[in-house]
């Protein structure tokens, strides 16, 4: 699974035999039913995310919601690069170190995880087959 | 060869992707399980080749799942691999001393799963 199909050579030193290219095929047909299927939860995850992001303004993030975001992350790292969004991974791994330590952010990591999250959202809105 | 895998993980989408992936790309069998104590149940009566096991689940999580299945006389054989997106390298080393055949990471490419599942275990007859 690829971000970017421009960004393929135009000849294949290593080409896929025709069997895999039919697999390969019918199983990104599988791939994009089961994401429509899952989109509604995906969304939902970030979702929370950004919510919980926005809670560290003021201090107002609490131990329960602190949790569901690391909970979230940690799923959303799982799943996204599976299903062609790589990006997505990496940005809810470092949504989940984030909400999972410790020490409590200070104002500049705030805004630095609130854009991170922005985008995270943005991403898995777009999905793996968006422009 | 068809094989037999049991997939245990409480991510519903896990599970389908993995399935799929497995019965697709590679023709096996798989059994499908949402959390720890199902799995043992299908592992006990189903008897898989092996078995693919998420790490975080609620309730009984990956390692004690791994634990009671290697308690279990009928279940103590069959080799399982752990799927986690954790990567840190103690979780790895305790992994490996409860009897874990491999770890697999999150997010997995559905297309080279099966090939990486038979190559950490030594199934030369797959792709």
């Amino acid at each position: 699974m690829r971000d970017d199909p421009r960004s393929e050579p135009l000849t294949d030193p290593d080409p896929i035999p025709p069997e895999t290219q039919s697999q390969e095929q019918k199983l990104q047909t599988m791939l994009s039913a089961l994401w429509d299927r899952s989109r509604h939860t995906v969304v939902e995850r970030a979702a929370l995310l950004q919510e919980a992001g926005a809670l560290l303004t003021g201090n107002r993030l609490d131990e329960a919601t602190r949790q569901s975001a690391v909970d979230s992350a940690h799923k959303l790292a799982g799943v996204l690069g599976t299903f062609g969004l790589p990006q997505g991974t990496e940005l809810a791994r470092e949504a989940e170190i984030f909400f999972g330590r410790s020490t409590p952010p200070d104002k500049k990591e705030i805004e630095q995880i609130q854009v991170l999250l922005a985008e995270l959202a943005r991403l898995v809105e777009r999905g793996p087959l968006g422009p | 060869m068809t094989r037999r895998i049991l997939i245990i993980d409480d991510e519903d989408d896990i599970r389908q992707v993995a399935a799929m992936s497995l019965e697709t790309v590679a023709g096996w069998d798989v059994l499908l399980a949402n959390s720890g104590k199902q799995g043992i149940e299908r592992a006990s009566a189903d008897q898989p080749e092996a078995i693919l096991l998420d790490v975080m689940m609620p309730e009984m999580d990956g390692p004690t799942t791994l634990l009671k299945l290697k308690a279990n006389r009928s279940t103590a054989h069959i080799p399982v691999l752990l799927l986690t997106a954790k990567v840190q390298g103690p979780d790895q080393r305790r992994f490996a001393e409860m009897g874990v055949a491999a770890i697999l990471f999150k997010p997995f490419d559905p297309l080279t799963l099966a090939k990486q599942i038979s190559a950490a275990l030594g199934w030369s007859d797959e792709g």
